[in-house]
């Protein structure tokens, strides 16, 4: 039997075997319900999972390693490139290690951090948008792609007029953000928080009680909250499992504490829970939003007044001396970071990012080290996938909502 | 910068067992490996349920030559509210290892999730982790040569490290006078020359 099946060889695993009644599968890499290049050899007896093993590394581009070599101000660009669904939130908590480790945290004009909670809220409601659509998909629902990529769509636009670019802006700089958000944005702005109230009532109505959603998703891929806890679990997948842990309330950064908001929290520990619990936090990242939005008529500055560290603004460079010299310092060399080593955590969407930042005192991070989220989160799957069919893995891999960029950096 | 020249900490001013009262960001304890492993069932046992993150350091000029860095969270077991949650105790175990043959105790039977952790410092650092169920590559390769992430493993891989870049279009390697060559060039003379109002040339000094 085993002879007619080719053994296909994956760096010492045999892919595709049988023994007895099991059968050893490989699922992904290249498969779209993996959500990016996941591959899971799975051991199944009929349609039963026995074992799941995740083979992960296929998107490893050693973003860490490039980051200790680039500039303190050019590390940022490569980070943003891990989680590519929310690349401003990789960017922010990259931003504020650094700004803690030179010790300029309560010197970042107040304009600036309540841009910086703004694009990160549009952020999660994008992320989670990807995440509805694409987990939409897997179970058959179609349409809702294109009902949530209408709203991401509208935050990437705002994205792309406050930074530059749609995806990887680079906007969040030391110190402050890259330039003031221009005019036209609020009005872009404003629209979005008038029309997302009722695109969220039309998505939740079309699944929150769908029966074919809650017949996949209810009671499959259920984690304990003690599960959760030793799993490593954060964010949604954490709070999908009853424990409240949000690093914006337990730790929070850019005051985040001036905002009222929820976290919301579901019990039963299922893929729905987890779903519910999402679709709530793009209603409370909204409320952050519209209080933020008030805030923003108010003009300051968006750069700490630091010349050593902020790049001086494009017209003085013609007229200044001084200028010149600090921005062609800046420019060509970085600026020297304190020694030290620094844990700085933010809540992704997808739960507790956080880099662990070591300087040495040189114009280059000596070390950074990131706490994936999507990683930890992801190989809760070892614990989920045993004894359940293999159509119940794909929602539970849609459901811990794994970014591959981030899993393998 | 070639990666030979990564910056070292020698005669820096980053001390290793330093510690940064400045930045409360956690609670720090260092041990040294042979007390790891009952340092972090104590804490364990002490309520830090949650492992957040095991990430590795190369200080290639120090004595020990890596960091292990450990990052634990206290929170509770059963379903919790924001104000039980409230502010969890967050702590940072480091731990040196000496660079020959480094080696410290898994963690993964203690947190399910140092597995992978565990995997990837193995992978990019060289480190082994006693008693780990699985121990093997996760990020790279499995056939692949070298720790990745050591200070000392050139940035572009051994094997492109020996191939020079090509060099640019400097001063000093374009001898003098030579003229400019290319579609780009040509297309630049004539907007040049366009602009001076003289006879337009098609790049190659031939008259069109």
């Amino acid at each position: 039997m085993s002879s007619t099946i080719p053994a296909a060889i994956g760096g010492g695993l045999d892919v595709v075997d049988v023994k007895g009644n099991s059968m050893t599968l490989s699922m992904g890499p290249q498969h779209p319900s993996t959500h990016g290049v996941l591959q899971v050899v799975i051991e199944v007896s009929g349609e039963i999972v026995e074992k799941a093993e995740m083979e992960i590394g296929y998107l490893h581009t050693g973003i860490e390693k490039s980051a200790e070599n680039l500039f303190w101000t050019q590390a940022g660009t490569v980070i943003e490139r891990m989680d590519y669904l929310n690349p401003l939130g990789n960017a922010l908590c990259y931003v504020l290690a650094v700004e803690k480790l030179l010790g300029i945290t309560d010197d970042i004009p107040v304009r600036a951090q309540q841009i910086r909670v703004l694009l990160s809220e549009l952020s999660r409601i994008a992320s989670h948008c990807v995440w509805l659509g694409t987990g939409g998909i897997d179970l058959g629902a179609i349409s809702t792609f294109f009902y949530t990529f209408d709203i991401r769509e509208d935050i990437l636009d705002l994205i792309e007029v406050s930074g530059g670019a749609r995806m990887h802006p680079n906007y969040f700089r030391i110190g402050g953000l890259n330039g003031d958000i221009p005019s036209g944005f609020l009005a872009k702005l404003d629209a979005l928080i008038v029309k997302f109230p009722g695109r969220m009532r039309e998505l939740r109505a079309l699944l929150q009680n769908n029966p074919i959603l809650r017949d996949r998703m209810i009671d499959v891929g259920i984690i304990s909250a003690e599960d959760a806890v030793k799993w490593g679990l954060t964010g949604p997948s954490l709070r999908g499992s009853g424990i409240a842990y949000d690093v914006r309330k337990a730790f929070p950064y850019s005051g985040y504490e001036k905002y009222a908001f929820d976290v919301p929290v579901r019990d039963d520990g299922d893929a729905y829970a987890r779903f519910l619990v999402r679709l709530d936090e793009m209603d409370e990242a909204m409320r952050i939003i519209s209080q933020v939005r008030k805030e923003l008529d108010t003009p300051g500055p968006i750069m700490v007044a630091n010349p050593k560290i902020a790049q001086p603004p494009k017209e003085t460079i013609a007229l200044s001396m001084e200028a010149l010299i600090h921005h062609f310092k800046i420019v060509s060399e970085s600026f020297r970071v304190p020694p030290g080593d620094v844990y700085q955590a933010i809540e992704s969407p997808r739960g507790e990012l956080a880099y662990y930042v070591v300087s040495n005192g040189n114009n280059r991070p000596y070390r950074v080290r990131t706490r994936p989220p999507s990683m930890y989160n992801l190989q809760a799957m070892k614990l989920l996938a045993p004894g359940n069919l293999i159509a119940d893995i794909v929602v539970m891999i849609g459901s811990l909502d794994p970014v591959f960029g981030e899993v393998d950096r | 910068m070639p990666s030979s020249q990564v910056p070292s900490i020698a005669g820096t001013a980053l001390d290793p067992t330093a510690v940064r009262p400045d930045i409360a960001d956690a609670e720090i304890v260092r041990v040294a490996p042979s007390e790891l492993r009952g340092k972090l069932e104590s804490l364990r046992a002490e309520g830090f349920t949650q492992l957040l993150d095991i990430g590795g350091v190369d200080y290639l000029d120090r004595d020990p030559r890596f960091d292990v860095v450990y990052h634990l969270l206290a929170l509770p077991l059963k379903p919790a509210t924001v104000a039980e949650v409230a502010v969890p105790r967050r702590i940072r175990v480091l731990c040196g290892v000496e660079g020959e043959a480094p080696s410290v105790p898994s963690a993964s039977d203690l947190w399910p999730c140092a597995d992978w952790a565990e995997r990837e410092i193995f992978d990019l650092y060289g480190i082994t982790f006693a008693g780990h169920p699985d121990l093997r590559r996760i990020q790279m390769p499995y056939d692949w040569e070298g720790y990745p992430l050591r200070k000392d493993y050139p940035l572009r891989g051994p094997a492109r490290e020996a191939t020079p870049r090509p060099a640019f279009a400097l001063k000093s390697n374009v001898p003098a006078g030579t003229p400019p060559s290319g579609k780009v060039a040509a297309a630049l003379q004539k907007r040049i020359a366009l602009a001076r109002g003289q006879a337009i040339g098609d790049g190659t000094g031939e008259k069109s």
